[in-house]
């Protein structure tokens, strides 16, 4: 077997017995898209109802536990206990280790995706009117996006302590700030400007558009701020990346 | 030459934790670095191997840079760092296959397993061996890749008695095969054993480099032991 696939086996079998990635990842969205469902105005006589639209929004929740805050925190964990310098010291890129890691958390954040679109279309009748190839297409690059902000955490913080500090930090301000789970619309204005400076929000809002089916009329700046996570992200990881 | 280093210097702020460092290890010599702790052992250690910052006129692991080559440099050679942490929740064979997967070629892993005493354990959480079981399991892991050279850092330590000796072997049927070793050691039965040359440092200076028996002339002591004390400045001091 290769590296990545030993890697990938192993890992995969680490970070599942520790519970964190069920509970943040997938159980937590699923609970949300439940309460969602009974709390949020399902009434769709104007156009398209609360509801409707948080689907786009809830689906992020599991990127986001996963992405920015699982992977950078066994990264930080690997590095803090002298594990990535018994790494280094062998051929093994870092690029396999953090590809593995990534593509462990991304399989989390698939099945929590699936499980809170069976809960919105299951249980509670959601339809996504817009086109699904596409809006799976964007979903595939705000996740590719929030995960290169994850491994850039992760590859940068010199200990557990602040790897904890900054995931909490991206994580707990995109989750409450991005609309992933207050929706966007029911802020103040002056809030909404604070919530346009995160990337989360460029996500969700071109995720909103392609799921009632709405022209990307501004889409260039939403693609422009993700592409950007992306480029920071995964090059700042490649070169600033640290053993010990 | 195995190895090269020439007038390697480490710093830790303004402080030199090795100062000027020079050798060389030739193919199937044993090398052993001595001093008391904090002397610089591991921080050579770690510099030679590039993962410590270091200022030097020449490091070259079987001919090559281990900071620019690394990964071809790292293909054949083997390290036991003085701590080895694992996996939190990591079995022993988990620990032994990733282990295996880094390498293009590795050495038999079922008969370095019943070497090392660790058959029976394979299904273990690494974190429940008992101290012994861990050591030796950290230098299984540098043995694997069938490395041309091994860093070994306090490779005995927490040892009993008969896992040191069946180690001592298993070293010296390696080291009559090829390969080359460097390692610290509290031990001077166990440098006795194994060491070619060794170099004694004190507070990041070497102040003795040679054979086992020129240490014990120069110095006029009958036992390799009192010539460390010597050397390191142990003698009296607590």
């Amino acid at each position: 077997m290769s590296t990545f696939t030993t890697f990938l086996k192993i890992e995969g079998k680490l970070v599942w017995k520790g519970m964190d990635i069920f509970i943040f990842g997938i159980c937590f969205p699923i609970l949300l898209s439940l309460l969602f469902g009974y709390l949020l105005n399902n009434d769709a006589s104007m156009g398209f109802s609360t509801f409707d639209l948080s689907y786009a929004a809830v689906v992020t929740i599991g990127i986001l536990a996963t992405g920015v805050m699982g992977l950078p925190l066994t990264i930080a964990d690997y590095r803090h206990r002298g594990i990535l310098k018994r790494f280094q010291v062998t051929p093994v890129s870092p690029l396999t280790i953090l590809f593995a890691q990534g593509v462990i958390q991304l399989i989390a954040a698939i099945i929590s995706f699936i499980g809170v679109t069976l809960v919105y279309q299951l249980v509670f009748d959601y339809t996504l009117s817009g086109s699904w190839p596409l809006f799976l297409l964007i979903f595939a690059y705000v996740t590719l996006a929030m995960y290169s902000i994850g491994i850039f955490i992760g590859s940068l913080v010199k200990d557990q302590k602040s790897a904890n500090l900054w995931s909490s930090v991206a994580y707990f301000t995109m989750l409450l700030f991005s609309g992933a789970t207050i929706p966007y619309e029911v802020m103040p204005r002056f809030v909404q400007w604070g919530m346009d400076i995160l990337p989360l929000s460029h996500g969700i809002h071109l995720l909103k558009q392609t799921s009632v089916g709405e022209p990307m009329s501004d889409g260039f700046i939403h693609f422009g701020v993700l592409t950007l996570c992306i480029l920071i992200g995964l090059g700042g990881a490649t070169k600033f990346f640290k053993w010990k | 030459m195995v190895l090269s280093v020439k007038n390697m210097t480490v710093s830790y702020g303004s402080k030199k934790a090795v100062d000027n460092i020079s050798f060389t290890l030739k193919k199937g010599n044993v090398i052993g670095l001595l001093g008391a702790n904090g002397a610089g052992k591991s921080s050579t250690i770690a510099a030679v191997l590039g993962v410590q910052k270091s200022k030097f006129e020449e490091l070259s692991i079987l001919g090559k840079s281990p900071i620019r080559n690394r990964k071809e440099v790292f293909e054949q050679v083997g390290v036991q760092f003085q701590e080895t942490n694992f996996q939190d929740k990591i079995t022993v064979k988990e620990a032994c296959e990733q282990w295996q997967s880094l390498y293009k070629k590795t050495g038999d892993l079922s008969q370095l397993i019943q070497t090392f005493g660790l058959e029976g354990k394979e299904n273990q959480l690494v974190k429940s061996l008992s101290g012994g079981e861990r050591q030796r399991l950290a230098v299984l892991l540098a043995l694997l890749p069938n490395p041309k050279l091994v860093f070994l850092d306090e490779l005995t330590t927490g040892l009993d008695t008969k896992a040191r000796r069946i180690l001592w072997q298993h070293l010296q049927n390696m080291k009559k095969n090829g390969l080359s070793i460097v390692l610290t050691s509290h031990y001077m039965d166990e440098v006795d054993a194994l060491c070619d040359e060794i170099i004694i440092l004190r507070d990041g200076v070497t102040v003795f480099k040679g054979t086992v028996s020129a240490a014990l002339e120069s110095s006029k002591k009958t036992s390799l032991e009192e010539a460390y004390l010597y050397y390191s400045g142990e003698e009296d001091k607590w």
